[in-house]
């Protein structure tokens, strides 16, 4: 009887909305995070796969996993990849949104077109753009060099200095509706009336962009930047379908190393090791988006 | 420039930037009408030399494409139904108050997004099979899937209902009406746009839910469209005419009805519920 | 393996159930059929999943043809079918036969996840070890056991262009790789988007597959990369790449897409093996043939990549002596693979039938003959990961980001770590 008062008061019932929710994601993703870092500290083999207690080892795996000669190739080709894309699906989402809230014929029609790469499979964008990005039959090149903006075939997926740049810009192609969505929906919320009043104080474009609409956005772009950066590191379709981690792991990066360990060299634990290692990046993108939402307006 | 004519320029601008942005789709369903050394032909042909459309009737006849379809939406619409009905809540709640304990909430539905569904589905395998879940195998991966796009969900959600006036909910509060009460007939109605808008979403990015699904789902009358793609990489061989004829059949419907819905996706979004 | 009587009895507990069942839904479907003990067999390999393949065509008619044992079938993509099953055997759901790629095969042998064939075969009126190539056979074999049955084979050889060859005035096709080089040289024109050769040294199983051959060539093998052979033979197909007479996208493109663009006539050369030969006789426009892998010097040691599947029994099956008849049914339908899904038999005693289709038969003449040669990856329970330093290596030295002879190196001191565990 207590407790259904306590529900109809209130706190009862926001325990139970969030409860059932919090209790449904423990159990189906924060019981195999915790069977990962189990993992990360134990020795893994094929018959001991669904067991959870296994011979421990301490950070045998964590050693092994920094003494690999690609660690910090991999490392330094992660930061690019998230840096890189993020930074590419943030501003050219972050543009089109903006572009898409004035006031034209056909604005809201064009914009829903933007959308398409969020109903992509992953699977079938990295196929398409590995067509796109063929060194020789690649439509990208002949693009390009019909443009005059190169002279000789670049190999997006084969030049090792190219070869991470590749996947950045098939992950920003892929991410980019997700970008411009989020920030189109943070652009509506700021009310107009602050606009006209800037306008009225005689302020141009520039300066009420930076005086209003980036302070406004505040609590968008931090859910944006934190949900692109799990999404980022999470990224994996690409991979197989552009370069598989080459030229000899110049476009190898975390999420799919962590991958490739584990289900093609089925060394288990020291997959589940680096996937544990990107967990660090993900408690700093949780850290911003949690900071970001102090700046919230209620409506 | 005068003014009257911004908005054309602008249209123009609009339109020249979709081309771009589109371009990759174009290029998926050219190549599916290519033959298969055509499509390694250099330079590359921009219009096939001889479109063979029959590509389409070939793979929808060699694979059960209306089954495997059915079940893609089955499960996407299990995934959206389960988020939906534990997100909102969620999402509602953590949009009410501001405290600490609002932030370990938040802060907890984002770091259990943490792990890629490829280091998930081990684990989650083996749990399945010990509580006996694989028997069902659809249910188990709308059950996992649905722990996956909780967290874009809660967080999209909980901006709709910042965006409810707080004043509305404590209006029907002095009236009278328990919390309960208030949430379903008062706070429920006004996000409905945003949630049914986030619903949308979820369901598109459901539909083509691959991982979970390859490892939990064994018979292939109950795997999802994106399970039977696979099929077309062979150990010496890629069949891209056939990949890109598939994934054109398969991704066209959900165009199909994005372009129908479009309008209102992103009005729903974007309108937010009550200004 | 000796299961003792308990495990029998389960057995025939077991089967009395599914009989039973089995006979209540029969009986409900035709009226007094007797009930009758049936065995199931779980047979996982990644045919039938695009196209009939051998597994679950054969599968089925054993099924049709044996009243007492139901044969259930799983098709699984290629890239999947290693790790669902070690998935299905860590949770006891593994199938009673498999069928793995044969590199992949000693990752399952040498843990004792596969049973022991050895005597069935020595006792078998239908299997025997003789008929097989030495190759294939090594690779389902362990400790000098044998835990398995070669499925079907295949090979890499060199395709090449008649009509640009004829052009160029080469009469031969190369027969080392110096002389490839030179021809490459002379086929290459870059006026008509034409490369010299094709090869695949992309960044997987498909760039260790084409260049293991070349260290086998030069006296190596799977435990020994850093032979000077192999490094000279990296430095032909690095100035290859470096003087545009090959692509320098080798380095991303699967064998299916490199030998693409020896179809559509953008490359004079290729190396790939019998199944792009359907393909090719199909949409290459040009007359062409294939020579056997060249060698490092003339006259030369050969070798060639071992590629196709094996079968195996896990050793968790229930219905071993079941499990073994289907196997002998599978090998003794072998002389149809070839006709029905154009597989070639790992087997010397089995005569490919001549399809009429001329050079379909001349090419496969040639891969006959390169079988010979074709030398196993491994076997070694760690092949994935041996096989990731040689193609890591490979890599290394056709980008210049390591001399070749530092690359192998570098790949043999990861390997050493490997084999001295």
């Amino acid at each position: 009887m207590r407790f259904l008062n306590a529900l109809r008061d209130g706190v009862g019932f926001d325990i139970l909305l969030v409860g059932a929710a919090l209790l449904f994601l423990v159990a189906l993703a924060g019981a195999p995070l915790v069977y990962n870092v189990l993992m990360s500290f134990q020795q893994v083999d094929m018959f001991t796969l669904g067991a959870l207690f296994r011979p421990f080892v301490g950070f045998d795996n964590y050693v092994a996993v920094v003494r690999q000669p690609e660690f910090w190739l991999v490392t330094r080709n992660t930061l690019i990849f998230v840096f890189g894309s993020m930074t590419g699906q943030f501003v050219l989402g972050f543009a089109l949104a903006l572009f898409f809230a004035q006031n034209f014929p056909g604005a809201a029609t064009i914009r829903g077109l933007f959308l398409v790469s969020w109903v992509m499979p992953g699977l079938v964008v990295g196929g398409i753009w590995s067509l796109i990005l063929a060194g020789d039959y690649g439509v990208l090149n002949v693009i390009l060099r019909s443009l005059g903006i190169i002279q000789a075939n670049v190999f997006w997926k084969s030049d090792p200095a190219f070869s991470i740049w590749a996947v950045v810009i098939a992950n920003i192609w892929l991410g980019l509706a997700f970008n411009m969505l989020l920030l189109s929906v943070g652009l509506a919320a700021i009310p107009r009336d602050l606009y006209e009043a800037a306008e009225l104080d005689g302020a141009n474009a520039f300066q009420r962009f930076w005086t209003i609409t980036l302070p406004m956005m505040r609590p968008t772009i931090g859910a944006v930047l934190s949900l692109g950066l799990i999404g980022t590191l999470q990224q994996f379709d690409l991979f197989p379908a552009l370069t598989e981690g080459g030229p000899a792991n110049t476009s190898n990066v975390a999420g799919f190393w962590s991958w490739q360990l584990s289900f093609q060299l089925y060394d288990f634990a020291k997959g589940a090791t680096v996937s544990v290692m990107m967990f660090l990046l993900v408690l700093f993108a949780s850290v911003i988006y949690v900071r970001s939402t102090r700046h919230e307006v209620r409506g | 420039m005068t003014r009257t004519y911004t908005p054309w320029f602008l249209l123009a601008v609009a339109l020249g930037l979709a081309a771009i942005y589109l371009f990759p789709v174009y290029w998926m369903y050219v190549t599916s009408v290519k033959s298969g050394s055509e499509i390694f032909s250099n330079p590359p042909t921009f219009w096939p030399a001889d479109p063979n459309i029959g590509v389409f009737g070939d793979v929808w006849a060699r694979r059960a494409m209306p089954t495997y379809l059915w079940n893609s939406v089955v499960i996407a619409g299990g995934v959206t139904a389960i988020t939906v009905v534990l997100g909102t809540g969620c999402a509602y709640v953590l949009a009410r108050y501001r405290n600490v304990w609002i932030d370990i909430g938040l802060f907890c539905v984002l770091m259990l997004q943490v792990l890629p569904a490829s280091v998930m589905v081990t684990p989650l395998f083996v749990g399945f099979n010990q509580i006996g879940l694989l028997n069902y195998p659809r249910t188990a991966v709308v059950l996992a899937a649905a722990a996956k796009a909780m967290p874009f969900f809660v967080v999209l959600v909980r901006a709709t209902f910042m965006s409810v006036p707080r004043e509305l909910e404590e209006s029907a509060l002095v009236d009278g009406n328990s919390r309960v009460g208030a949430f379903f007939s008062i706070v429920l109605p006004l996000a409905r746009n945003g949630i049914l808008v986030c619903a949308i979403l979820t369901f598109m990015s459901a539909f083509g839910e691959y991982i979970y699904s390859k490892s939990i789902i064994q018979s292939p009358v109950l795997q999802p469209a994106s399970v039977g793609l696979s099929g077309f990489l062979g150990p010496n061989s890629t069949d891209w005419n056939s990949i890109m004829a598939y994934s054109a059949i398969y991704v066209t419907p959900i165009l199909a009805i994005f372009v129908i819905l479009q309008r209102r996706i992103v009005a729903g979004l974007t309108s937010g519920a009550l200004k | 393996m000796d299961r003792g009587p308990r495990a029998a009895r389960e057995d025939i507990m077991q089967v009395t159930k599914f009989g039973l069942l089995a006979g209540l839904a029969l009986g409900a479907l035709v009226a007094a059929t007797p009930a009758q003990a049936q065995v199931t067999l779980k047979v996982w390999s990644i045919d039938g999943v695009d196209r009939p393949g051998i597994a679950d065509t054969y599968s089925k008619e054993f099924d049709d043809a044996n009243e007492d044992i139901v044969v259930e079938y799983r098709g699984i993509p290629f890239d999947e079918i290693v790790n669902e099953t070690l998935r299905a055997f860590a949770t006891g759901n593994a199938p009673d036969i498999v069928s793995f790629d044969n590199p992949d095969f000693a990752l399952f042998s040498s843990r004792g996840a596969m049973l022991d064939i050895t005597d069935r075969v020595a006792n078998s009126e239908i299997v025997g070890k003789a008929q097989y190539f030495d190759g294939p056979l090594n690779s389902v074999t362990w400790d000098g056991k044998l835990y398995g049955l070669p499925k079907y084979t295949d090979t890499i050889g060199l395709f090449y262009n008649k009509d640009l060859f004829a052009k160029a005035g080469i009469t031969e096709p190369p027969s080392t790789w110096t002389e490839l080089a030179d021809a490459a040289a002379k086929l290459t024109d870059p006026a008509n988007n034409i490369y010299g050769v094709t090869f695949s040294a992309r960044a997987g199983e498909e760039g260790t597959f084409q260049f293991l051959p070349i260290i086998q060539m030069s006296g190596g093998g799977s435990n020994k990369v850093n032979t000077e052979g192999a490094a000279a033979v990296l430095d032909i197909w690095k100035s290859l790449i470096d003087n545009g007479y090959a692509s320098r996208d080798v380095l991303s493109l699967g064998q299916w897409d490199s030998t693409g663009a020896f179809n559509s006539g953008n490359a004079a050369m290729a190396i790939s093996g019998p199944w792009e030969i359907d393909r090719m006789v199909e949409d290459a426009k040009f007359d062409w043939g294939v020579a056997l892998l060249p060698t490092i010097e003339e006259g030369g040691q050969r070798s060639s990549a071992l590629g196709g599947f094996n079968w195996g029994i896990m050793a968790n099956t229930q219905h071993p002596d079941e499990a073994f008849r289907l196997l002998e049914y599978f090998v003794d339908q072998e002389d149809r693979i070839f006709a029905d899904f154009g597989n070639l038999p790992a087997r010397g005693d089995i005569e490919l039938p001549v399809t009429g289709v001329t050079k379909k038969d001349e090419a496969l003449k040639v891969f006959q003959e390169q079988l010979q040669y074709a030398q196993p990856r491994g076997p070694h329970p760690e092949w994935q990961k041996i096989s990731k330093a040689i193609y890591d290596a490979e890599q290394q030295a056709l980008t210049g980001q390591m001399s070749s002879m530092d690359a192998l190196n570098q790949a043999q001191a990861t390997i050493d770590g490997i084999y001295n565990q």
